[in-house]
């Protein structure tokens, strides 16, 4: 593989972009220069962090310490998912539902991939897992947050209509239906777009960054098309996941309306 | 063996530690002629909660129901949700045209209600054809409290259950509905209606109850 290294130096040079934005924030009194500054700080020094943790995991090479770095990965989507809605649960209730939709999201993408797409080996080589595990649990948490806050809001706005097609003899299945419905539609649609722009609109950045380590371009697209592919599974998987959870969070075992005050 | 069509015996219902329904026992009669039974009571003595309770939409503390003598076990939560039809204060409609509404309670059981059945329903609560082809979010509160008792009757219920009927209507109205429920139950199905209105209560006669505190008496 051949790729230009880029010295400290010139990575400094490239935070002169950040000084463009905070200038023309500045500019148009948008009050944004101090969060574009933290934010570039924080972005610098979060992937230098993961740079060095990911040549420690590599360098590692053990299975245990592939899977507990993934572990990690995986609860803090979990815990993620969960934060910042405005409806249904607390966040200590619903983490082990994120925990749970994320994980079958990702296990339904990653396992069958790595057994016999990849194939790397050894299996849980942590110059695949580590990125490609990464790539996974951040679209499943971004889906399953997505469907929570969809299904939380409609059920809280909507308590009264809920309860009614209970009455009328509805199961809970029925009665969110339609919700269901509306909240899946809506956390696919990110993925079939990307599907379907993918290469016209913008090269995806793991392709983009194989391309620039020296990897072989027809190689580098194989890998985008299996991940664009376990993304659609990623996304499809951990929704209905996340709606079934919701769905139980959201009525009692006697079929009756939960409602989650904050 | 004759059993009664629905007893709710010593039903308790208690909120955040506090007994809001206590140990209230009803039972009411089917047959050609069905029971009416009404309770009365100030706002907040419960007897919507005991209403709600035996609609089992809400968790009940304690206490049994029985429909034609056997458990909400044996019946099916969805079968005895159809056949003790609850009408709430202030009904909702649902997305789509009045017949849509009417319609609603058989689909879930994976039934089409005929259209000449749908118009029997709509005739049935004092309303005409020409109100199935509209939005039902566009219906005045009386016309909703009427739908309302369309759809849940479309479920061919044996007792409906009714939540303060009258309470938003003008006297005019209430008197309409009242009327109605007499002929609903008139046609067997029985009536247990909330009511704050002693004079609604007479109206619709049968037994009276009065509620005081979760008490019933």
């Amino acid at each position: 593989m051949t790729y230009l290294e880029i010295p400290a130096w010139r990575l400094s040079l490239a935070a002169l972009l950040v000084v463009v934005a905070i200038v023309l924030s500045r500019a148009a009194s948008l009050d944004l220069g101090k969060d574009l500054g933290i934010g570039a700080i924080r972005a610098a020094v979060q992937l230098l962090a993961v740079g060095y943790a990911l040549r420690l995991l590599i360098g590692a090479d053990h299975p245990v310490v592939v899977l507990a770095a993934l572990a990690l990965m995986w609860a803090v989507a979990a815990w993620t998912s969960t934060k910042r809605l405005k409806h249904g649960p607390p966040s200590r209730v619903l983490f082990p539902a994120a925990f749970a939709a994320i994980g079958v999201g990702a296990f339904v993408a990653l396992v069958p991939v790595f057994v016999f797409v990849i194939a790397p080996r050894p299996l849980l080589d942590a110059r695949y897992v580590i990125p490609l595990g990464g790539m996974m649990l951040s679209s499943a948490m971004n889906v399953v947050a997505q469907v929570f806050e969809r299904l939380f809001a409609s059920a809280a706005a909507e308590e009264a209509t809920l309860e009614q097609y209970l009455a009328l003899g509805a199961t809970p299945e029925q009665a969110l239906q339609p919700h269901v419905k509306a909240a899946l539609r809506a956390a696919l649609l990110p993925t079939i777009n990307g599907l379907v722009t993918v290469g016209l609109v913008a090269l995806p950045g793991m392709m983009t960054g194989q391309i620039v380590s020296g990897v072989a371009p027809e190689q580098a697209v194989r890998y985008q098309i299996v991940i664009m592919y376990q993304l659609v599974a990623v996304a499809a998987v951990a929704g209905f996941a996340a709606a079934w959870f919701a769905r139980r969070l959201l009525f009692t075992e006697e079929a009756q309306v939960r409602s989650w005050p904050r | 063996m004759d059993h009664a069509l629905l007893v709710a015996r010593e039903i308790i219902v208690e909120r955040d530690g506090r007994r809001v329904v206590d140990a209230a026992t009803l039972v009411l009669e089917g047959g050609a002629r069905a029971s009416v039974t009404t309770i009365a009571g100030p706002s907040g003595c419960g007897k919507s909660t005991l209403l709600r309770a035996i609609a089992t939409l809400i968790p009940r503390t304690h206490g049994e129901l029985l429909f034609e003598g056997r458990t909400l076990g044996d019946v099916g939560l969805t079968e005895y949700r159809r056949r003790v039809a609850y009408v709430p204060q202030l009904p909702q409609m649902f997305e789509g045209t009045v017949a849509e509404n009417i319609r609603t309670g058989p689909r879930f059981r994976g039934a089409t209600l005929t259209d000449a059945q749908v118009l029997a329903l709509v005739e049935r609560v004092g309303l005409g054809a020409e109100l199935l082809t509209r939005k039902a979010s566009d219906l005045s509160g009386g016309e909703r409290l009427r739908i309302a008792l369309a759809r849940s009757l479309a479920n061919e219920p044996r007792v409906l259950l009714l939540d303060e009927p009258t309470a938003s209507l003008d006297p005019v109205a209430a008197r309409v509905i009242l009327d109605l429920l007499v002929g609903v139950a008139q046609g067997g199905t029985a009536l247990l209606a909330v009511t704050h209105s002693v004079e609604h209560a007479a109206h619709l006669g049968g037994k009276h109850h009065l509620m005081t505190a979760g008490v019933l008496s």
